[in-house]
């Protein structure tokens, strides 16, 4: 199947391909996530392929594969990298493969005679260098950027979801139903939220679907505003006017006509809402309110970093990503907004 | 128009300023009423031996001079000067109650008995009454001389319901029976039952009668911020509410030339300002606002300290070992958790902790192994006993003793449940601790999840007994109390000290006894025994001792030779530290070197550089340690 673009979203698509630095930061940015999505492979503890007595395995996902199946002498995870070295010494044909940085982001790696946090060195594969504990950086950086991504986007989806919903009844319906919600929005906006999520995860340890649900608890209200006007606006047009008099039903009208008219405005403001959804959380872990410690998260890599400024590696790689980051997200923003400028391109006329 | 305003907001002013102060001013005076003892009409038998110390040792200075001013930090404010009722427990209180002296102290090297406001005193044979002489010229900062009705107050003032402190009523009522008054300065202070090591408890300070008249239910809120008279060396003068608070020497303070207390308390001043984050007190030393930091920790004695000031010799490094009774840190089990109700996953969870790894890897091998839960107690010690060493052979023998197995992850399941438990813990600098713990700990086939509470949801989640394992310390007592925190009569509920729900029967049997018994060598016998039962039991599992102190000053403070006393240690404040102002047992031994001063000064403004100094002094070193 084919899917078919209405030829509007089509220029609005090609608008924002000839706008170079949004694009790319578009295209680096879906990278990043398609990267992060198989981090495994990439930065990681266990091997990707195992050659020990004529078979073949594949440690990355799936069971945890104790020492004493590659003859070593113990029943716990084995450790690839030293497996590596054995393999090498015995030089039976045996092998091992590992991934580019063969650390994952909770193991610590000590040295004899020196205490982390090490500096970054090729030569031991710690590319960034470790943290206070011995745990690599980049490792921490990457999985920490997958959470937040997944955080973001989920706060995303779900904050929209409910805004735009009661945002569109709010300024569709109008009347009572539009103050009453207005009155409860602007009580609701007005219970501090920063300190809600302190009290809340002082209490108990979140875990990232209660981190979700608090920032959803208080994120929601942003979209309403905006829904309400527009919605307002769109439903005195005529084309919402021609629909009513051929009957269309309420929810049909809403989804499927003034919706896709404010579609510029919600797709303008997510990259935006991506953006504070990362800064949110990197600043409650960096508060320590945000994830169950160990979680690789780069609030606490931040944290560290502050605490340990002469160890510039730390404080200086989780700044440089955060940066580069946003950066990226702020660029893509810009580029979508200018595409989707309704001056350039109306609907309804 | 503009003028009728002006006025209206003088008014307000002014109705603010004085309406306030009259009030309170009225409140505090609304009665002369004084409380005063009924004399006993008995007498003290004659035969008592009234007892002294002049013959111990001092431990201050000749050398030191009075003079300076010694700039502290405090991280918040304090809630109130009040040293009872609500949110009097806060780490400033021991500032104020170190300069209110009891009758009597202990020596802070050899613990014999020495006098304070006491100047002799005597045993009872029923061993539940001692007597004291006072001496004479002690006064309250006020002028007013103390006398022995001011003891009896003591027991009335912490009786009452009207500070609001339940924790003191009881004490007082249920440890001490009453103060009896013969004459001003002759008193007795008596014991609900005979007890053992009866000096502890019946040492009580006196309380300033003719200050407090007679308390009402607005005592709480009356008394926040008034300076209570003292009897110690010094007393708060100024304060600026969130900001700082200075102490300052009595001039003719009446202690000065008793033998414990000569060359020592020297400085002038002690300010405290508040600084919120232990990265800017750092700041804030290195700048030279702050005289004296903590560096126990081991990245600050070795990494964070490598900076000019120390380099240059403009500031010193000390190390003080001592030999006090050590917080039993470590990992506390909850029986009542169905995992570790079995005694062989408790083995198998002691046998999984790597502490060596955690002292050798991050606390740069220079904490110790703390081998059980009562370390430094001298005779009543059980140095025979070991701590469990990290070993996986260990670990799977009592697993599989139980039947349980190594599931899929490496993990061990029986039944259905996973070896995988959370640790509760609060303090962000034990994060780097636990997280080699748990790598650790994954090899023995045991998941530690890592709960990091704030302090207070910590605290509360521990004393509801809500918590698997908790990552925890205990202050320490003079004398082990095994009751409170391993008796059956504090298990299964919520709000006492047995965290880890210890229920033992016959434990309990020998508790009592040791409870009970005021003979010391059978309580030294008992309390061995009790320990090597614990250690059985293993619903505790110990990590780590620090034996010494370590402080970085700047180099114009001088020390006596030994620079700490037996029973020195480093906090994160000053007190009981080499720098400790107030403490009446241990505090106030350093002085200010003017003249070394004004030369650093010079030196450091011309660019002079000196020999670095660390000073390792290793007088009080434990036997039993490397």
């Amino acid at each position: 199947m084919k899917i078919k673009f209405n030829p509007l979203t089509i220029k609005k698509i090609k608008r924002f391909k000839s706008i170079k630095r949004g694009f790319f930061s578009f295209i680096i940015f879906i990278l990043l996530i398609i990267f992060s999505c198989f981090a495994e492979l990439f930065i990681n503890s266990r091997a990707l392929i195992v050659y020990y007595n004529k078979k073949i395995y594949f440690p990355t996902y799936g069971k945890m594969i104790p020492g004493r199946n590659f003859g070593l002498a113990y029943d716990f995870e084995t450790n690839y990298r030293d497996l590596k070295n054995k393999f090498k010494e015995e030089n039976n044909g045996n092998w091992v493969m590992l991934p580019v940085v063969p650390y994952n982001a909770y193991e610590n790696d000590f040295k004899e005679g020196a205490y982390p946090p090490f500096p970054p060195s090729i030569k031991d594969k710690h590319y960034l260098g470790t943290d206070k504990s011995g745990r690599d950086i980049l490792a921490r950086l990457f999985y920490g950027f997958r959470i937040a991504i997944i955080f973001s986007f989920s706060l995303l989806l779900i904050n929209y979801f409910i805004g735009i919903s009661i945002g569109c009844i709010m300024g569709y319906f109008g009347g009572t139903f539009d103050i009453i919600f207005q009155r409860i929005i602007e009580i609701w906006s007005n219970i501090p939220f920063l300190y809600v999520v302190i009290i809340i995860s002082s209490i108990i340890e979140p875990n990232i679907f209660i981190l979700i649900l608090i920032m959803v608890f208080f994120g929601w209200i942003g979209m309403t505003w905006v829904m309400r006007t527009m919605t307002y606006k769109e439903k005195e047009r005529e084309y919402v006017l021609s629909a009513k008099s051929i009957g269309c039903s309420n929810v049909r009208i809403i989804f499927k006509h003034i919706l896709p008219n404010t579609i510029s405005i919600i797709v303008t403001y997510a990259p935006f809402s991506i953006s504070s959804g990362i800064v949110a959380l990197t600043s409650l872990d960096y508060l320590g309110f945000g994830l169950r410690i160990p979680t690789p998260s780069w609030g606490e890599l931040l944290q560290q970093g502050w605490s340990n400024l002469s160890d510039y590696w730390i404080a200086g790689s989780v700044i440089i990503a955060m940066i580069f980051v946003l950066t990226l997200v702020t660029f893509i923003g810009e580029a979508v907004r200018e595409a989707f400028d309704p001056k350039l391109h109306t609907i309804y006329e | 128009m503009k003028n009728k305003y002006y006025i209206l907001i003088l008014l307000i002013f002014i109705m603010i300023f004085f309406g306030c102060d009259k009030k309170k001013v009225n409140k505090l005076n609304k009665s002369e009423y004084i409380f005063e003892a009924p004399i006993s009409t008995e007498k003290i038998p004659d035969d008592v031996v009234w007892l002294t110390n002049d013959t111990d040792p001092i431990f201050s200075s000749p050398d030191a001079k009075k003079g300076g001013i010694l700039r502290g930090y405090i991280i918040n404010f304090p809630n109130t000067f009040r040293t009872v009722g609500p949110d009097s427990n806060n780490s400033f209180r021991s500032y104020i109650l170190d300069n209110q002296l009891s009758l009597i102290n202990l020596h802070p090297n050899t613990e014999n008995i020495i006098p304070e406001l006491a100047t002799h005193w005597a045993f009872d044979k029923d061993k539940k009454t001692m007597y004291f002489k006072l001496n004479k010229s002690a006064k309250w900062s006020d002028g007013m001389p103390v006398t022995a009705h001011d003891f009896a107050y003591t027991l009335e003032f912490m009786r009452s319901k009207h500070i609001v402190a339940p924790w003191y009523n009881d004490f007082y009522t249920e440890y001490i029976d009453k103060v009896i008054v013969y004459d001003d300065y002759t008193l007795a202070v008596k014991a609900t039952r005979a007890m053992p090591d009866l000096h502890f408890f019946v040492g009580i300070s006196p309380t300033p009668r003719h200050y407090y008249s007679k308390l009402d239910e607005n005592f709480v809120k009356d008394y926040n911020w008034k300076i209570v008279p003292n009897t110690g060396p010094y007393n708060i003068t100024k304060f600026k509410k969130g900001e700082s608070v200075v102490f300052e020497r009595k001039k003719n303070w009446w202690g000065e030339n008793l033998r414990y207390n000569k060359n020592r308390f020297n400085v002038d001043k002690v300010i405290f300002t508040v600084i919120k984050d232990t990265n800017m007190i750092w700041e804030y030393f290195k700048k030279g606002k702050i005289d004296v930091f903590p560096l126990y920790d081991p990245e600050y004695w070795y990494k964070k300290s490598d900076i000019p000031i120390f380099q240059d010799g403009y500031a010193v490094k000390l190390c003080f070992f001592n030999d006090t009774r050590r917080s039993p840190q470590g990992f506390y089990l909850n029986q009542d958790k169905d995992i570790f109700k079995d005694q062989n996953v408790r083995y198998a969870f002691a046998y999984g902790m790597n502490v060596k790894k955690v002292i050798e890897k991050i606390l740069r091998n220079d904490y110790y192994r703390l081998e059980h839960a009562y370390v430094g107690y001298g005779k009543y010690s059980n140095n025979k006993i070991k701590a469990r060493r990290y070993d996986l052979d260990k670990v799977e023998y009592y697993m599989k003793k139980s039947g349980w197995k190594r599931g899929d992850d490496g993990i061990w399941v029986k039944n259905g449940l996973r070896f995988s438990v959370e640790v509760s813990y609060s303090l962000d600098s034990h994060t780097s601790r636990l997280v080699v713990f748990k790598e650790e700990a994954l090899k023995a086939g045991i998941e530690l999840k890592l709960d990091k509470l704030d302090g207070a949801a910590n605290y509360k989640k521990v004393m509801e007994k809500k918590h698997d394992v908790a990552y925890w310390g205990w202050s320490t007592n003079e004398r082990p109390s095994y009751w409170q925190v391993y008796h059956s009569d504090n298990a299964h509920k919520s709000q006492t000290n047995n965290i880890t729900n210890t229920d033992d029967p016959e434990l309990d049997k020998l508790i009592n006894k040791y409870r009970n018994s005021i003979s010391e060598k059978e309580r030294i016998e008992l309390s061995l025994i009790i320990q090597e039962k614990l250690h059985e039991i293993c619903a505790y599992v110990p990590t780590f001792m620090m034996p010494f102190g370590r402080q970085g000053y700047w180099r114009w403070w001088r020390l006596p030779e030994i620079p700490a006393t037996k029973n020195s240690e480093t906090s994160f404040y000053l007190d009981d530290s080499a720098f400790d102002p107030f403490g009446a047992n241990l505090g106030g031994r350093f002085w200010f070197d003017e003249k070394l001063y004004k030369d650093i000064i010079k030196k450091m403004k011309n660019g002079i550089k000196m020999d670095p100094v660390t000073i390792i002094d290793k007088t009080y070193k434990m036997d039993n340690i490397k």
